[in-house]
Protein backbone atom coordinates (compact mmCIF):
# COMPACT_ATOMS: atom_id res chain seq x y z
CA UNK A 1 0.00 0.00 0.00
CA UNK A 2 1.82 3.25 -1.29
CA UNK A 3 1.17 6.47 1.02
CA UNK A 4 1.40 10.06 -0.28
CA UNK A 5 4.35 11.76 1.68
CA UNK A 6 3.30 15.40 2.32
CA UNK A 7 5.88 17.60 1.12
CA UNK A 8 8.35 18.91 3.91
CA UNK A 9 11.52 20.66 4.28
CA UNK A 10 14.15 18.08 5.82
CA UNK A 11 16.88 20.68 7.74
CA UNK A 12 18.64 17.51 9.52
CA UNK A 13 19.65 16.15 5.91
CA UNK A 14 20.05 19.83 4.11
CA UNK A 15 22.88 22.37 4.02
CA UNK A 16 20.54 25.71 4.17
CA UNK A 17 16.63 24.93 5.04
CA UNK A 18 16.56 21.48 4.05
CA UNK A 19 14.44 22.70 1.22
CA UNK A 20 16.39 20.57 -1.72
CA UNK A 21 16.23 17.43 0.61
CA UNK A 22 12.88 17.75 1.39
CA UNK A 23 11.88 17.87 -2.54
CA UNK A 24 14.45 15.30 -3.10
CA UNK A 25 12.40 13.26 -0.11
CA UNK A 26 9.06 14.06 -1.96
CA UNK A 27 9.72 12.56 -5.31
CA UNK A 28 11.89 10.19 -4.22
CA UNK A 29 15.03 10.33 -5.38
CA UNK A 30 18.90 11.83 -4.48
CA UNK A 31 19.05 15.15 -3.16
CA UNK A 32 22.16 15.73 -5.07
CA UNK A 33 19.81 15.64 -8.70
CA UNK A 34 17.76 18.69 -7.02
CA UNK A 35 20.81 20.19 -5.75
CA UNK A 36 22.50 20.45 -9.17
CA UNK A 37 19.08 21.64 -10.46
CA UNK A 38 18.97 24.67 -7.93
CA UNK A 39 22.59 25.53 -8.83
CA UNK A 40 21.96 25.37 -12.25
CA UNK A 41 18.81 27.88 -11.73
CA UNK A 42 20.91 30.03 -9.47
CA UNK A 43 23.68 30.44 -12.71
CA UNK A 44 21.24 31.05 -15.39
CA UNK A 45 20.11 34.63 -13.87
CA UNK A 46 19.67 33.74 -10.46
CA UNK A 47 15.75 32.64 -10.14
CA UNK A 48 16.90 29.72 -7.76
CA UNK A 49 17.53 31.91 -4.91
CA UNK A 50 13.87 33.31 -4.57
CA UNK A 51 12.36 30.19 -5.45
CA UNK A 52 14.46 28.56 -2.59
CA UNK A 53 13.49 31.55 0.05
CA UNK A 54 10.15 31.05 -1.27
CA UNK A 55 10.07 27.20 -0.21
CA UNK A 56 11.86 27.89 3.10
CA UNK A 57 9.40 30.24 4.13
CA UNK A 58 6.31 28.10 2.84
CA UNK A 59 7.35 24.52 3.33
CA UNK A 60 6.82 23.33 6.72
CA UNK A 61 10.31 21.51 8.08
CA UNK A 62 9.79 18.02 9.76
CA UNK A 63 7.87 17.11 12.82
CA UNK A 64 5.13 19.87 14.35
CA UNK A 65 6.62 23.39 13.16
CA UNK A 66 4.48 25.34 11.22
CA UNK A 67 5.45 27.10 7.98
CA UNK A 68 7.02 30.15 8.77
CA UNK A 69 4.41 32.09 6.98
CA UNK A 70 1.82 30.63 9.20
CA UNK A 71 3.96 31.15 12.56
CA UNK A 72 4.60 35.10 11.78
CA UNK A 73 0.93 35.43 11.24
CA UNK A 74 0.36 33.93 14.83
CA UNK A 75 3.49 34.87 16.92
CA UNK A 76 2.75 37.71 19.65
CA UNK A 77 6.25 39.44 18.40
CA UNK A 78 5.42 39.16 14.90
CA UNK A 79 6.24 43.34 15.06
CA UNK A 80 9.78 42.73 15.15
CA UNK A 81 9.54 40.71 12.38
CA UNK A 82 7.55 43.06 10.36
CA UNK A 83 9.74 46.12 11.69
CA UNK A 84 12.75 44.33 10.19
CA UNK A 85 10.95 43.88 6.76
CA UNK A 86 10.21 47.24 6.91
CA UNK A 87 13.84 48.51 7.53
CA UNK A 88 14.82 46.36 4.61
CA UNK A 89 12.28 47.46 2.42
CA UNK A 90 13.24 50.61 3.01
CA UNK A 91 16.68 50.20 2.97
CA UNK A 92 16.17 48.61 -0.93
CA UNK A 93 13.99 51.48 -1.33
CA UNK A 94 16.66 54.01 -1.04
CA UNK A 95 19.20 51.73 -2.73
CA UNK A 96 16.96 52.14 -6.08
CA UNK A 97 17.01 55.59 -5.71
CA UNK A 98 20.37 56.02 -5.32
CA UNK A 99 21.05 54.30 -8.42
CA UNK A 100 18.30 56.34 -10.14
CA UNK A 101 15.97 53.25 -11.01
CA UNK A 102 13.23 55.21 -9.03
CA UNK A 103 10.21 53.94 -10.93
CA UNK A 104 7.47 55.59 -8.77
CA UNK A 105 7.53 59.01 -7.80
CA UNK A 106 7.85 60.47 -4.09
CA UNK A 107 4.58 61.74 -4.11
CA UNK A 108 2.82 58.17 -4.66
CA UNK A 109 5.62 55.40 -2.42
CA UNK A 110 5.92 57.43 0.10
CA UNK A 111 2.06 58.06 1.39
CA UNK A 112 1.13 54.48 0.19
CA UNK A 113 4.63 53.41 2.66
CA UNK A 114 2.77 55.23 5.50
CA UNK A 115 -0.84 53.98 4.72
CA UNK A 116 0.44 50.14 4.19
CA UNK A 117 2.20 50.31 7.35
CA UNK A 118 -1.41 51.75 9.13
CA UNK A 119 -2.87 48.63 7.40
CA UNK A 120 -0.24 46.39 8.39
CA UNK A 121 -0.92 47.68 11.89
CA UNK A 122 -4.77 46.70 11.76
CA UNK A 123 -4.83 43.30 10.11
CA UNK A 124 -2.05 41.87 11.97
CA UNK A 125 -4.31 43.64 15.47
CA UNK A 126 -7.58 41.77 13.87
CA UNK A 127 -6.14 38.73 13.15
CA UNK A 128 -4.20 38.21 16.13
CA UNK A 129 -7.19 37.16 18.37
CA UNK A 130 -9.89 35.29 16.42
CA UNK A 131 -10.71 32.98 19.14
CA UNK A 132 -11.66 36.34 21.36
CA UNK A 133 -14.60 37.60 18.92
CA UNK A 134 -17.12 37.23 21.94
CA UNK A 135 -14.85 39.41 24.18
CA UNK A 136 -14.73 42.49 21.78
CA UNK A 137 -16.36 44.68 24.21
CA UNK A 138 -13.47 43.83 26.46
CA UNK A 139 -10.41 44.59 24.20
CA UNK A 140 -7.37 45.65 26.18
CA UNK A 141 -6.31 49.21 26.10
CA UNK A 142 -2.94 48.78 23.68
CA UNK A 143 -4.95 46.26 21.19
CA UNK A 144 -7.27 49.76 20.80
CA UNK A 145 -4.55 52.28 21.27
CA UNK A 146 -2.76 50.09 17.72
CA UNK A 147 -5.87 49.63 15.91
CA UNK A 148 -6.45 53.43 16.34
CA UNK A 149 -2.85 53.93 15.15
CA UNK A 150 -3.11 51.75 11.93
CA UNK A 151 -6.72 53.82 10.56
CA UNK A 152 -4.38 57.15 11.66
CA UNK A 153 -1.74 56.08 9.51
CA UNK A 154 -4.29 54.53 6.87
CA UNK A 155 -6.18 57.84 6.36
CA UNK A 156 -2.71 60.06 7.15
CA UNK A 157 -1.33 58.36 4.13
CA UNK A 158 -4.65 58.99 2.06
CA UNK A 159 -4.58 62.47 3.04
CA UNK A 160 -1.12 63.10 2.26
CA UNK A 161 -1.72 61.49 -0.98
CA UNK A 162 -4.30 63.49 -1.74
CA UNK A 163 -3.02 66.66 -0.92
CA UNK A 164 0.76 65.90 -3.15
CA UNK A 165 -1.34 65.15 -6.02
CA UNK A 166 -3.57 68.29 -5.71
CA UNK A 167 -6.44 66.15 -5.50
CA UNK A 168 -7.63 68.03 -2.71
CA UNK A 169 -8.24 71.38 -4.15
CA UNK A 170 -12.11 71.65 -4.18
CA UNK A 171 -12.19 72.55 -7.90
CA UNK A 172 -10.47 69.19 -8.78
CA UNK A 173 -12.26 66.33 -9.83
CA UNK A 174 -14.30 64.58 -6.40
CA UNK A 175 -13.89 61.12 -7.53
CA UNK A 176 -10.22 60.92 -7.01
CA UNK A 177 -10.23 61.07 -3.30
CA UNK A 178 -13.69 59.54 -2.55
CA UNK A 179 -12.00 56.57 -4.21
CA UNK A 180 -9.32 56.49 -1.87
CA UNK A 181 -11.16 56.99 1.16
CA UNK A 182 -13.01 54.07 -0.13
CA UNK A 183 -10.06 52.09 0.00
CA UNK A 184 -9.15 53.23 2.93
CA UNK A 185 -12.00 52.33 4.79
CA UNK A 186 -11.77 48.88 2.72
CA UNK A 187 -8.56 48.05 4.45
CA UNK A 188 -9.80 49.50 7.76
CA UNK A 189 -13.30 47.42 7.76
CA UNK A 190 -12.54 44.53 5.53
CA UNK A 191 -10.58 42.62 8.93
CA UNK A 192 -13.16 43.01 10.72
CA UNK A 193 -16.04 42.15 8.35
CA UNK A 194 -14.04 38.73 7.70
CA UNK A 195 -13.33 38.10 11.76
CA UNK A 196 -17.41 38.65 12.01
CA UNK A 197 -17.37 35.93 9.42
CA UNK A 198 -15.65 33.85 11.02
CA UNK A 199 -16.94 34.17 14.32
CA UNK A 200 -20.61 33.21 12.84
CA UNK A 201 -18.98 30.32 11.10
CA UNK A 202 -17.30 29.05 14.40
CA UNK A 203 -20.82 29.84 16.57
CA UNK A 204 -22.46 27.68 13.40
CA UNK A 205 -19.81 24.76 13.70
CA UNK A 206 -20.93 25.11 17.75
CA UNK A 207 -24.04 24.82 17.46
CA UNK A 208 -23.91 21.79 14.87
CA UNK A 209 -21.88 19.91 17.65
CA UNK A 210 -23.84 20.45 19.95
CA UNK A 211 -27.05 19.26 18.42
CA UNK A 212 -24.90 16.16 17.49
CA UNK A 213 -23.95 15.49 20.72
CA UNK A 214 -27.71 15.84 21.45
CA UNK A 215 -28.62 13.76 18.96
CA UNK A 216 -26.06 10.81 20.44
CA UNK A 217 -26.84 11.45 23.39
CA UNK A 218 -31.03 10.64 22.64
CA UNK A 219 -29.84 8.02 21.07
CA UNK A 220 -27.94 6.34 23.18
CA UNK A 221 -30.32 6.35 25.65
CA UNK A 222 -33.16 5.45 23.85
CA UNK A 223 -31.30 2.33 22.62
CA UNK A 224 -28.22 1.13 24.80
CA UNK A 225 -28.93 2.43 28.42
CA UNK A 226 -33.29 1.36 27.83
CA UNK A 227 -31.48 -2.50 26.86
CA UNK A 228 -29.28 -2.35 29.69
CA UNK A 229 -32.26 -1.70 32.15
CA UNK A 230 -34.22 -4.63 30.53
CA UNK A 231 -31.35 -7.08 30.70
CA UNK A 232 -30.78 -6.13 34.66
CA UNK A 233 -34.98 -6.38 34.34
CA UNK A 234 -34.88 -9.97 32.67
CA UNK A 235 -31.22 -11.00 34.65
CA UNK A 236 -32.67 -14.74 35.02
CA UNK A 237 -33.29 -15.56 31.74
CA UNK A 238 -30.02 -15.77 29.76
CA UNK A 239 -32.02 -16.61 26.24
CA UNK A 240 -33.95 -13.06 26.61
CA UNK A 241 -31.21 -10.99 27.82
CA UNK A 242 -29.14 -12.49 24.89
CA UNK A 243 -31.64 -12.15 22.45
CA UNK A 244 -31.88 -8.31 23.62
CA UNK A 245 -28.02 -8.35 23.27
CA UNK A 246 -28.59 -9.19 19.76
CA UNK A 247 -31.46 -7.10 19.17
CA UNK A 248 -29.13 -4.06 20.74
CA UNK A 249 -26.12 -5.28 18.07
CA UNK A 250 -28.03 -5.19 15.06
CA UNK A 251 -29.83 -1.55 16.01
CA UNK A 252 -26.46 -0.26 16.61
CA UNK A 253 -24.89 -1.55 13.52
CA UNK A 254 -27.93 -0.23 11.56
CA UNK A 255 -27.45 3.21 13.12
CA UNK A 256 -23.43 3.67 12.68
CA UNK A 257 -23.79 2.07 9.15
CA UNK A 258 -26.70 4.39 8.22
CA UNK A 259 -28.81 1.62 7.08
CA UNK A 260 -32.84 1.51 7.73
CA UNK A 261 -34.38 -1.94 7.95
CA UNK A 262 -36.95 -2.86 4.61
CA UNK A 263 -40.36 -1.92 5.52
CA UNK A 264 -39.39 0.96 7.71
CA UNK A 265 -39.32 3.35 4.81
CA UNK A 266 -42.60 4.99 5.19
CA UNK A 267 -43.54 6.93 8.74
CA UNK A 268 -46.27 5.17 9.12
CA UNK A 269 -44.16 1.60 8.95
CA UNK A 270 -41.59 2.45 11.15
CA UNK A 271 -44.36 3.67 13.46
CA UNK A 272 -45.58 0.34 13.58
CA UNK A 273 -42.31 -1.09 13.47
CA UNK A 274 -41.10 0.68 16.59
CA UNK A 275 -44.16 -0.45 18.77
CA UNK A 276 -43.78 -4.17 17.56
CA UNK A 277 -40.34 -3.97 19.32
CA UNK A 278 -41.40 -2.12 22.54
CA UNK A 279 -44.31 -4.54 22.62
CA UNK A 280 -41.66 -7.50 22.37
CA UNK A 281 -39.45 -6.06 24.78
CA UNK A 282 -41.59 -5.02 27.94
CA UNK A 283 -44.00 -7.11 26.79
CA UNK A 284 -47.29 -4.66 27.35
CA UNK A 285 -49.80 -4.70 24.37
CA UNK A 286 -49.93 -1.84 21.61
CA UNK A 287 -52.61 -0.71 19.92
CA UNK A 288 -51.55 1.22 16.79
CA UNK A 289 -53.64 3.01 14.28
CA UNK A 290 -52.55 5.38 11.59
CA UNK A 291 -54.20 7.47 9.56
CA UNK A 292 -51.94 8.65 6.15
CA UNK A 293 -48.56 8.28 6.01
CA UNK A 294 -45.28 10.03 4.62
CA UNK A 295 -41.66 9.83 3.61
CA UNK A 296 -39.54 9.13 6.55
CA UNK A 297 -37.26 11.84 6.14
CA UNK A 298 -34.78 12.90 9.39
CA UNK A 299 -37.39 14.50 10.87
CA UNK A 300 -39.47 11.83 10.66
CA UNK A 301 -37.64 9.79 11.84
CA UNK A 302 -36.77 11.97 14.71
CA UNK A 303 -40.82 11.55 15.18
CA UNK A 304 -40.42 7.99 15.09
CA UNK A 305 -37.66 7.97 17.89
CA UNK A 306 -39.73 10.30 20.56
CA UNK A 307 -43.00 8.26 19.83
CA UNK A 308 -40.75 5.38 20.81
CA UNK A 309 -39.54 6.31 23.50
CA UNK A 310 -42.91 7.99 24.28
CA UNK A 311 -44.04 4.26 23.99
CA UNK A 312 -41.09 2.75 26.62
CA UNK A 313 -41.77 5.02 29.35
CA UNK A 314 -45.47 4.22 29.04
CA UNK A 315 -44.62 0.21 29.00
CA UNK A 316 -42.44 0.77 31.72
CA UNK A 317 -44.06 2.76 34.47
CA UNK A 318 -48.01 2.25 32.86
CA UNK A 319 -48.52 -1.91 32.24
CA UNK A 320 -49.54 -4.02 31.81
CA UNK A 321 -53.04 -1.59 30.67
CA UNK A 322 -52.77 -1.22 27.01
CA UNK A 323 -51.05 1.92 25.53
CA UNK A 324 -52.74 3.05 22.75
CA UNK A 325 -50.40 5.09 19.53
CA UNK A 326 -52.43 7.02 17.06
CA UNK A 327 -50.83 8.71 14.55
CA UNK A 328 -52.07 11.03 11.72
CA UNK A 329 -49.87 12.22 8.78
CA UNK A 330 -51.43 14.22 5.95
CA UNK A 331 -49.80 17.28 3.78
CA UNK A 332 -46.37 16.74 5.55
CA UNK A 333 -47.70 17.62 8.72
CA UNK A 334 -47.58 14.40 11.29
CA UNK A 335 -49.05 14.32 14.69
CA UNK A 336 -48.65 11.54 17.31
CA UNK A 337 -50.44 10.67 20.63
CA UNK A 338 -49.35 8.09 22.96
CA UNK A 339 -51.37 7.16 25.60
CA UNK A 340 -51.72 4.91 28.81
CA UNK A 341 -54.14 4.14 31.32
CA UNK A 342 -51.69 4.38 33.90
CA UNK A 343 -50.86 6.21 37.61
CA UNK A 344 -49.69 9.21 35.41
CA UNK A 345 -46.75 11.99 37.34
CA UNK A 346 -46.23 15.47 37.32
CA UNK A 347 -43.92 16.54 34.57
CA UNK A 348 -42.51 20.22 36.34
CA UNK A 349 -41.78 17.27 39.23
CA UNK A 350 -38.97 15.26 37.18
CA UNK A 351 -35.57 15.52 37.99
CA UNK A 352 -33.06 17.49 35.89
CA UNK A 353 -31.01 14.44 35.58
CA UNK A 354 -33.33 12.41 33.62
CA UNK A 355 -32.90 12.46 30.24
CA UNK A 356 -36.21 10.12 29.08
CA UNK A 357 -38.73 13.50 28.45
CA UNK A 358 -36.25 16.39 28.52
CA UNK A 359 -33.90 15.42 25.87
CA UNK A 360 -35.27 11.86 23.75
CA UNK A 361 -38.75 13.48 23.67
CA UNK A 362 -39.35 17.26 24.10
CA UNK A 363 -35.75 18.08 22.97
CA UNK A 364 -35.43 15.71 19.81
CA UNK A 365 -38.84 17.06 18.81
CA UNK A 366 -37.36 20.75 19.02
CA UNK A 367 -34.43 20.54 17.53
CA UNK A 368 -35.92 19.06 14.50
CA UNK A 369 -38.62 21.67 14.04
CA UNK A 370 -41.54 20.05 16.03
CA UNK A 371 -42.85 20.21 19.37
CA UNK A 372 -44.34 17.83 22.09
CA UNK A 373 -46.68 18.26 24.45
CA UNK A 374 -46.85 16.09 27.70
CA UNK A 375 -50.08 15.73 29.02
CA UNK A 376 -50.33 14.14 32.75
CA UNK A 377 -52.40 14.33 36.12
CA UNK A 378 -51.01 11.90 38.65
CA UNK A 379 -53.87 9.12 39.08
CA UNK A 380 -55.25 9.70 35.45
CA UNK A 381 -52.77 8.34 33.30
CA UNK A 382 -50.44 10.31 30.53
CA UNK A 383 -50.75 11.30 26.96
CA UNK A 384 -47.66 12.84 24.87
CA UNK A 385 -48.59 14.43 21.76
CA UNK A 386 -45.78 14.86 19.24
CA UNK A 387 -46.64 17.22 16.12
CA UNK A 388 -44.08 17.30 13.37
CA UNK A 389 -44.83 20.82 10.70
CA UNK A 390 -44.03 20.53 7.36
CA UNK B 1 25.74 16.97 16.31
CA UNK B 2 24.45 20.02 18.11
CA UNK B 3 25.95 21.76 21.00
CA UNK B 4 24.77 24.28 23.29
CA UNK B 5 22.46 26.72 22.34
CA UNK B 6 23.54 29.83 21.10
CA UNK B 7 21.50 33.30 20.67
CA UNK B 8 20.77 33.69 17.36
CA UNK B 9 20.11 37.19 18.03
CA UNK B 10 23.28 38.05 19.57
CA UNK B 11 25.76 36.50 16.89
CA UNK B 12 23.43 37.83 13.80
CA UNK B 13 23.60 41.77 15.31
CA UNK B 14 27.47 40.86 16.21
CA UNK B 15 28.15 39.59 12.44
CA UNK B 16 25.97 43.01 11.57
CA UNK B 17 28.15 45.58 13.07
CA UNK B 18 31.39 43.66 12.64
CA UNK B 19 30.16 44.01 8.65
CA UNK B 20 29.00 48.22 8.77
CA UNK B 21 32.30 48.29 10.86
CA UNK B 22 34.17 46.88 7.67
CA UNK B 23 32.37 48.99 5.57
CA UNK B 24 33.47 52.37 7.50
CA UNK B 25 36.81 51.10 7.64
CA UNK B 26 37.11 50.01 3.76
CA UNK B 27 36.02 53.93 3.53
CA UNK B 28 38.49 55.27 5.74
CA UNK B 29 41.28 53.78 3.87
CA UNK B 30 39.93 54.79 0.68
CA UNK B 31 38.97 51.34 -0.68
CA UNK B 32 35.54 52.28 -0.93
CA UNK B 33 33.58 55.15 -1.37
CA UNK B 34 30.61 55.18 1.24
CA UNK B 35 28.58 58.40 0.37
CA UNK B 36 25.59 59.11 2.72
CA UNK B 37 22.63 57.67 0.27
CA UNK B 38 24.53 54.09 0.15
CA UNK B 39 25.48 54.15 4.33
CA UNK B 40 21.86 54.48 4.97
CA UNK B 41 20.50 51.86 3.05
CA UNK B 42 23.22 49.41 4.80
CA UNK B 43 22.19 50.29 8.39
CA UNK B 44 18.71 49.98 8.05
CA UNK B 45 19.15 46.48 6.56
CA UNK B 46 21.64 45.52 9.73
CA UNK B 47 18.99 46.96 11.73
CA UNK B 48 16.29 44.91 9.63
CA UNK B 49 17.86 41.60 9.36
CA UNK B 50 18.62 41.67 13.35
CA UNK B 51 15.21 42.52 14.30
CA UNK B 52 13.99 39.63 11.73
CA UNK B 53 16.26 37.27 13.78
CA UNK B 54 15.59 38.57 17.16
CA UNK B 55 11.48 38.23 15.59
CA UNK B 56 11.70 34.69 14.77
CA UNK B 57 14.17 33.11 17.56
Amino acid sequence: MSEAVELRRDPSHGYLGGVCAGFASRAGIDPILIRIGFIVAVAIGGVGIPLYALGWVLIPAEGPEKPAVQRLLTRSDTWLVAAGMGCLVAAGLLLLRAWDVWFVSDQILWPFVIAATGGALIWRQSQSAPERVAERAKLPRHTVNRAAAGAALVVGGALIFLYVNDALAPARDVVLPVLVMLVALTIILAPWWIRMVRGLADERAARIRSQERAEVAAHLHDSVLQTLALVQKRADDPREVAALARRQERELRAWLNNTRPLGEATLAGALEAAAAEVEADHHVPIDVVTVGDGPLDEPGAALVAAAREALVNASKFAGPEPISLYAEMADGRAEVFVRDRGPGFDVSAVPQDRRGVRDSIVGRMERHGGRATVHSTPGQGTEVELVMEP
Amino acid sequence: MRRGRVDRTLVVAGLATIALGTLLLLDRLGSLDLRFEYAVPAVLAAIGIVLITAGLS
